[in-house]
C-alpha cells in the first residue's frame, strides 16, 4: 500500500469515530439495541464539547466565548485566576514525568550494572530484588503521598518507583550478557580492570539500558498522573479528579487528550535519541 | 637466535560433565625471534587450546610457559604480545577507526598522534574512507583487517592468531595472507599461527608444527623455506608447494582419520 493510500485509511478511521461519538447517541432512543449506553455524553462527553472546555481550559476564550485577547491582558489574567489551568498543569505534570524518568534510569542502571557484574551481589540482593518487585506500585502510592506530601516530590518518587524495576531488569541483563570475547579482547589490548568496565561493559549494556528507555518515559507518566490522582494540588491527574468530582466529562477528556499528546511527543523523542545512540547495530525495520 | 615463545611439557585438562577429557599433552615447542610458526592439526585436536593458555585466556593443567624467558603472569598478560581472534571481536559501538585506536586510546596516546597512526593503519590493510563506518556495515574481510590493525597498531612483537581467517571465503582468505605477509615482511613479528588449512600454513609460515589428533601432542615439524617475499597465488603453483604439500597432506590426512573416530 503506498503511504497515501495508509494516510487517507488513517484520515477515514478518525473521522469515522470522531463522527460516531458525535451524534451516535442522538439515534440511542430509536435504535437502542444499536447505540451502547456507554457513548451518553454524560459519560465520555463529545468532540465539540471537549474542544469547547480546551479552548476554556487553556485560557484561549473567556466564558461568553470570546477569543482572549493577548494584547489587553486578558489571557494573563485567566491564567492568574486558576493555579491548576490546563498549561500549569501540563507543565507540573511533564515536569515531575522528566525528573523520574531522569532519576529511575539512572538508578536503575547503576543498580543493574552493579549486581550484573557482581555475583555476590547478586546473590545477597536477589530476594530483596524479587520481593520489592512483586508488589503492584499502586499499593505503595497512598503511602508515598503520606511520606511525601502533596507537592512534587511525591510524584517523583512514585515515578521513579514504576520506572527503575524496568530499568533496572534490563540493565541486569544486558550486563550478564556482555560478550566475554569483547572483555578478553580489551584485557589482551592492555585495558586494565577499569579501562575495561569503562570502555566494554558500559557501553555494551547501555544498548540494553536504550531498549528500556521509551517504555520507562510512558511509565514514568503513569507514575506521575498516579500520584497526582492520589493526592495533589496541580497536574493533570488532578484536573482529572477535579472534572470527575464535578461529573465534567468534557473536563476529563480535555485532560486525557493532553496526555495523549504528551506521551506521544516525549515516545517520539526519546525513540529518536535511542536510535541515534544505537545507530552502530543492524537497522531493526518497523517498530511501532 | 633469541626463543621469544616457549613451552614446556604444556598440559591442559579439561573436566566435562565430571569426566576429565585431556585436550593437550606434552607439549613442548620454542620459537625463534622473527619466526612465523603454523600450528596444524584437525578440528579438536587442542591447538586453539595450546595458543589460548599462552595468550593467558586459558590457565594450563601443567607444564611452563615463558614469553621472552619469563613465566606468564595470568593477571597481567604481556603488552608485547598481540593477539587475533578467530571471532570477529571488534566492538560493535565503536567506529572502525575507534575500534583500530583502541589500545593507542588505553595507554593514553594524546588524540592526534592516534588521530595519525590510526589512518596509517587504515591505509595498510586497505580500509580507507571506512574509518568512519561502524563494523556491521562492513564485510567478513573488512572487519577482520580491522580485528588485525587494531591487534597491530601497538607494533606488539609476538604475535598469536587463532585461525583468524577461518571464517572467510577463499578469495577474501588470499586477499589477507597478502596483506599480513606485506606486514609481516616490514615489522617481522615472532608469529605463532594456528590453523586447520595447510594451504594457508604453507602460504605463510617458515616452519609447521603438526599435532596430533586429541589429546593433542607434537606429531611432525616441517620446516618449510619458500623463498620470501612469497605471493599468496603464485606461490601455489610452484612444484616445491605441492610436494611439501602432500608430504604434510598425507601425515595431517592420518590425524583426521583419528580425529573423526569416536
Amino acid at each position: 500500500m503506498s503511504r497515501l493510500t495508509i494516510l487517507l485509511w488513517q484520515v477515514a478511521i478518525a473521522l469515522g469515530l470522531a463522527v460516531v461519538w458525535e451524534w451516535g447517541y442522538s439515534l440511542h432512543d430509536r435504535l437502542p439495541w444499536l447505540v451502547p449506553e456507554l457513548l451518553d455524553p454524560y459519560f465520555v462527553s463529545k468532540p465539540s464539547a471537549i474542544y469547547d472546555q480546551f479552548l476554556h481550559a487553556s485560557c484561549l476564550v473567556d466564558k461568553r466565548g470570546i477569543w482572549n485577547d493577548w494584547g489587553n491582558g486578558q489571557f494573563s489574567k485567566c491564567m492568574a485566576r486558576s493555579e491548576n489551568n490546563l498549561w500549569v498543569a501540563t507543565l507540573i505534570t511533564l515536569k515531575n514525568t522528566l525528573a523520574g524518568f531522569a532519576v529511575g534510569t539512572t538508578s536503575g542502571f547503576i543498580l543493574g550494572l552493579a549486581l550484573g557484574r557482581s555475583d555476590r551481589l547478586t546473590a545477597i540482593f536477589q530476594p530483596f530484588i524479587v520481593a520489592a518487585n512483586s508488589i503492584p506500585r499502586i499499593a505503595l502510592a497512598p503511602i508515598i503521598i503520606l511520606a511525601f506530601g502533596l507537592g512534587d516530590a511525591s510524584k517523583i518518587v512514585t515515578a521513579w518507583l514504576v520506572v527503575v524495576f524496568l530499568v533496572f531488569f534490563n540493565t541486569f541483563e544486558g550486563a550478564r550478557s556482555v560478550d566475554r570475547d569483547h572483555i578478553s579482547a580489551a584485557r589482551l589490548l592492555g585495558a586494565s580492570e577499569w579501562q575495561i568496565t569503562r570502555t566494554v561493559i558500559v557501553p555494551s549494556t547501555m544498548a540494553w539500558l536504550f531498549a528500556s528507555l521509551t517504555p520507562a518515559i510512558s511509565f514514568a507518566l503513569i507514575g506521575v498522573i498516579l500520584g497526582e490522582f492520589i493526592g495533589a494540588q496541580q497536574g493533570i491527574g488532578r484536573m482529572i479528579i477535579e472534572a470527575e468530582a464535578r461529573g465534567e466529562a468534557a473536563g476529563m477528556m480535555v485532560a486525557v487528550f493532553v496526555l495523549m499528546i504528551v506521551g506521544v511527543i516525549l515516545a517520539t523523542i526519546v525513540r529518536r535519541v535511542q536510535n541515534h545512540l544505537l545507530r552502530w547495530r543492524p537497522q531493526s525495520a518497523g517498530n511501532l | 637466535m633469541t626463543i621469544r615463545i616457549e613451552t614446556r611439557d604444556l598440559g591442559k585438562t579439561f573436566v566435562v560433565d565430571g569426566r576429565a577429557m585431556r585436550a593437550v599433552d606434552g607439549v613442548s615447542l620454542a620459537i625463534r625471534e622473527g619466526e612465523f610458526v603454523a600450528l596444524l592439526g584437525p578440528s579438536g585436536c587442542g591447538k586453539s587450546t595450546i595458543l589460548n593458555m599462552i595468550a593467558t585466556l586459558l590457565p594450563n593443567s601443567s607444564g611452563d610457559i615463558l614469553i621472552d624467558g619469563q613465566p606468564i603472569d595470568r593477571r597481567r598478560p604481556s603488552r608485547n604480545v598481540g593477539y587475533v581472534f578467530q571471532r570477529d571481536t571488534l566492538f560493535p559501538w565503536r567506529t572502525v577507526q575507534a575500534n583500530i585506536g583502541y589500545a593507542l586510546e588505553l595507554a593514553g596516546v594524546a588524540a592526534g598522534e592516534r588521530r595519525e597512526r590510526t589512518q596509517t593503519a587504515l591505509a595498510q590493510a586497505g580500509l580507507q574512507g571506512f574509518g568512519h563506518y561502524y563494523p556491521t556495515s562492513l564485510s567478513g574481510g573488512m572487519r577482520q583487517r580491522a580485528a588485525l590493525m587494531r591487534t597491530l597498531i601497538v607494533q606488539p612483537q609476538i604475535l598469536l592468531m587463532d585461525e583468524p581467517f577461518g571464517a572467510l571465503d577463499t578469495h577474501t582468505k588470499l586477499e589477507m595472507h597478502r596483506v599480513l605477509l606485506n606486514i609481516w615482511e616490514r615489522e617481522k613479528q615472532t608469529v605463532l599461527f594456528v590453523t586447520h588449512d595447510l594451504g594457508e600454513a604453507l602460504t605463510l609460515s617458515d616452519r609447521i608444527i603438526l599435532l596430533s589428533a586429541r589429546p593433542g601432542r607434537i606429531k611432525e615439524e616441517f620446516t618449510v623455506d619458500f623463498p620470501r617475499p612469497r605471493d599468496a597465488v603464485t606461490l601455489r603453483e610452484t612444484p616445491a608447494y605441492a610436494a611439501l604439500f602432500s608430504r604434510i597432506w598425507h601425515s595431517l590426512g592420518e590425524e583426521f582419520v583419528k580425529g573423526a573416530q569416536p
